[in-house]
């Protein structure tokens, strides 16, 4: 009994330790485990051959229904550094993993947690009232925003202020890093705004299935003209679509995108009666296969240029 | 789809029911049509009501109504619309202080309409146990960080007439070496069913065995747990636990409802589990437990309770799939001992059940229990025969925050003149921001 309570106590001891929020320095690579693969992109990026980058939802699966696998706990128990989108994406699955991984180094708040929200102008964030009446809404506005290269370079930025926050000694070429992809970032922001602007303004309207794309419209200057799911998380009905056709035609809108997970017959339907194009956008960057951001966005981009022409 | 299910044990309760339940039967059918239509017409609603004011002519219609069916993955009817809302407004980015030093609070409603053929025997203390509707519980969940060491979890249970401290619990958030330490009342991590709530569960009731060796709130006390993960290639979580003994509804095989003097580590209930979970695929994946539970029991001061428990779920989900669809089963074993004057009293029980998303918004489920008797049981004199239990249940999610199920059992009873059916519509409704659920 008394060998038992030496042990709680020392583990206890152990447990109120001062948290570490003054950065250690880091001896070999930062491992960094970030959510979603866009992020894990522009963490490799940055990091380049100073971090050790892993993430744990693929661009094919919806990042807000994940499992909570246990495994998913591995990665998070040795990392230095977690990243995560934010703005309640990850929330129906990510807390039970950050918990149970027992490692205070990326729990909310310590030095090793960066939420990459922070970095970006948020949109629709309920003005008034957030209600579930109004469908899955997020409270602290659209989470969607790594579908806009604007809003990625400012997490590239984020993410190079923290790993040099993590890793002194090597903060310079993190710093350095992160303004080279955010600068290239921001010049291909900007020359696709324009090369969109010169669109004719009839071209520059879309369907989409789930409010998810508004960052990217934002950014491109094209008008959401309506959306397949008549609320957020809702499955649609025929009377919501009846009426996405009817403005389809009336507006002669010339595409719909939705990304890979979520259902397709709709939009193809809709797509096919409307005489419009279908383009399935890249729910992340295929990290796995080495693209980076920069390659997922510009292949996102062009097949929707290519759909609106 | 649900009303059916629902009404046919409903329909048949007055051909093999006793007298109270010849009259209640054609009560209940009317009560479950009425709830039943007016839930489900969340989904399902007359064609007719559609907008008139579309371009798009009957053949279009019926295409894409054949499409939608398609994507909710049922081909169903047709459902009308509600207010259209296309593009939401944009607003500023100077949204400040959404997030607070709040709390998570949510509110959960658990209600049924329940009918029975033969007694109710339901063993749980939230399972639908009367004729007629039932509150299952109204459960307030809250949960925050304390500090950066540590976070607190409450669950508090209302009934119609009372409340009731669930689990209230701190946790640590920076203990090192890969441990996490509980400390409050909690439900033990005995198994895969005894440590989740309600909400969580795939039917409308608890688990025969678990009502029968842990009582009708689960295995949970005053305690402390420890619980650590290790450092290896894949997940081994090994965790132990000491709790009190007693408690009027929930140390069943131990202490009961009786006073306890605790005077040293054998005369707490102890709870050792050692957990692992294998990846077999990206999209199949499979969690075994063993463990097992000892303390004293309520007939002497030497006497002991040990219970012995191997469970295994087996999970295939593709993630990358639209319907979200999946399929989960679950096995439970547990056998148990207990020393009494004289005797040593042995029983088992095994719950098994699968349960698929079969779409978007539905789910399906099959459970079957069996839990051995002991004649002339001394600590538990109701249960002195073996018994079968078959379920069945179908569920529709009209969002992510709702749910309604249907489900029928037959409970065989070979020891009685007569089985057991049972006929549940059950109904649950969630607010507020709640904690995601492990896996």
């Amino acid at each position: 009994m008394m060998r038992m309570l030496a042990c709680t106590l020392l583990v206890v001891a152990l447990t109120f330790r001062a948290p570490s929020v003054a950065a250690e320095p880091a001896p070999t690579k930062v491992r960094v485990v970030c959510t979603l693969s866009d992020l894990a992109a522009l963490a490799q990026q940055v990091g380049g051959p100073d971090v050790e980058v892993a993430h744990l939802v693929d661009p094919g699966q919806d990042a807000h229904y994940v499992d909570a696998r246990p495994s998913l706990m591995l990665p998070l128990a040795r990392a230095d550094l977690l990243v995560v989108n934010g703005l309640e994406l990850e929330v129906g699955w990510l807390p039970p993993l950050q918990r149970g991984a027992r490692n205070a180094a990326i729990q909310v708040g310590a030095a090793g947690f960066l939420d990459a929200s922070i970095a970006v102008r948020r949109l629709q964030v309920p003005g008034t009232v957030a209600s579930r009446s109004q469908g899955d809404v997020h409270p602290a506005g659209n989470p969607h925003y790594l579908h806009d290269a604007r809003a990625a370079a400012a997490v590239a930025q984020a993410i190079g202020q923290r790993l040099a926050q993590l890793d002194p000694a090597r903060a310079a070429r993190h710093r350095a890093r992160a303004t080279e992809v955010s600068s290239a970032l921001l010049a291909f922001a900007e020359a696709q705004r324009t090369r969109f602007a010169a669109l004719p303004e009839g071209r520059r309207r879309v369907v989409v299935y789930h409010q998810s794309l508004v960052y990217l419209l934002d950014w491109l200057g094209i008008e959401q003209a309506a959306a397949i799911e008549p609320l957020p998380g809702i499955p649609p009905n025929p009377g919501h679509i009846a009426k996405v056709l009817a403005t389809m035609r009336a507006l002669s809108v010339p595409a719909v995108l939705q990304e890979p997970y979520y259902p397709r017959n709709a939009a193809e339907t809709l797509a096919r009666l409307a005489k419009a194009k279908l383009v399935v956008v890249p729910g992340g960057a295929d990290v796995d296969r080495g693209e980076t951001y920069l390659a997922r966005i510009r292949r996102t981009v062009e097949a929707i240029h290519g759909a609106l022409r | 789809m649900a009303c059916a299910v629902v009404l046919t044990p409903a329909a048949d309760g007055p051909v093999r029911g006793g007298r109270r339940s010849a009259r209640l039967g054609p009560a209940l059918s009317w009560a479950s049509i009425a709830l039943c239509s007016s839930l489900a017409s969340v989904a399902l609603a007359q064609p007719a009501a559609l907008p008139t004011a579309t371009t798009a002519d009957a053949a279009e219609e019926a295409e894409l109504q054949r499409a939608l069916a398609r994507d909710a993955g049922t081909a169903g009817p047709a459902t009308t619309a509600a207010a259209v809302p296309v593009a939401a407004a944009y607003s500023s980015p100077a949204a400040a202080g959404w997030q607070t030093i709040l709390p998570d609070i949510s509110l959960i409603l658990d209600t049924a309409l329940a009918a029975f053929v033969g007694a109710p025997r339901q063993t749980g203390a939230h399972d639908p146990a009367q004729r007629g509707f039932n509150l299952q519980q109204l459960e307030m969940h809250l949960e925050s960080s304390v500090d950066p060491y540590l976070e607190l979890q409450a669950n508090l249970v209302f009934s119609q007439f009372g409340v009731e401290v669930e689990e209230a619990y701190g946790r640590t958030l920076a203990a090192p070496l890969g441990l996490q330490l509980r400390m409050g009342q909690f439900l033990a991590r005995a198994g895969r069913s005894n440590p989740t709530h309600p909400h969580a569960w795939h039917f409308a009731d608890q688990a025969l065995v678990n009502g029968k060796f842990f009582g009708s709130e689960g295995q949970r006390g005053l305690g402390a747990e420890v619980s650590w993960l290790a450092p290896l290639p894949w997940v081994v979580e090994l965790i132990a636990a000491a709790a009190m003994p007693n408690g009027a509804c929930c140390a069943r095989s131990f202490g009961g409802g009786q006073a306890i003097s605790v005077g040293g580590a054998r005369d707490l209930a102890l709870n050792l589990r050692l957990e692992q979970f294998f990846d077999l695929s990206p999209r199949a994946s499979l969690l075994v437990g063993v463990g097992g539970l000892a303390g004293p029991n309520s007939t002497g001061f030497w006497n002991r309770t040990e219970i012995a428990i191997a469970d295994v779920m087996f999970r295939w989900r593709d993630q990358g799939d639209a319907q979200r669809r999946a399929f989960t089963l679950q096995i439970e074993m547990m056998g148990r001992r207990r020393q009494v004057p004289d005797r040593l009293l042995q029983d088992a029980g095994v719950t098994a059940s699968a349960v698929a998303r079969l779409a978007l918004r539905w789910e399906a489920g099959l459970r079957f229990e069996h839990v051995l008797g002991v004649a002339d049981d001394p600590l538990d004199p109701s249960w002195t025969a073996d018994r079968t239990r078959s379920t069945a249940q179908v569920t529709f999610y009209p969002s992510h925050f709702s749910r309604l199920r249907a489900q029928a059992s037959w409970d065989r009873r070979p020891a009685e003149a007569r089985d057991g059916f049972a006929a549940f519509l059950a109904f649950e409704a969630l607010i507020g921001a709640h904690g995601a659920h492990s896996y």
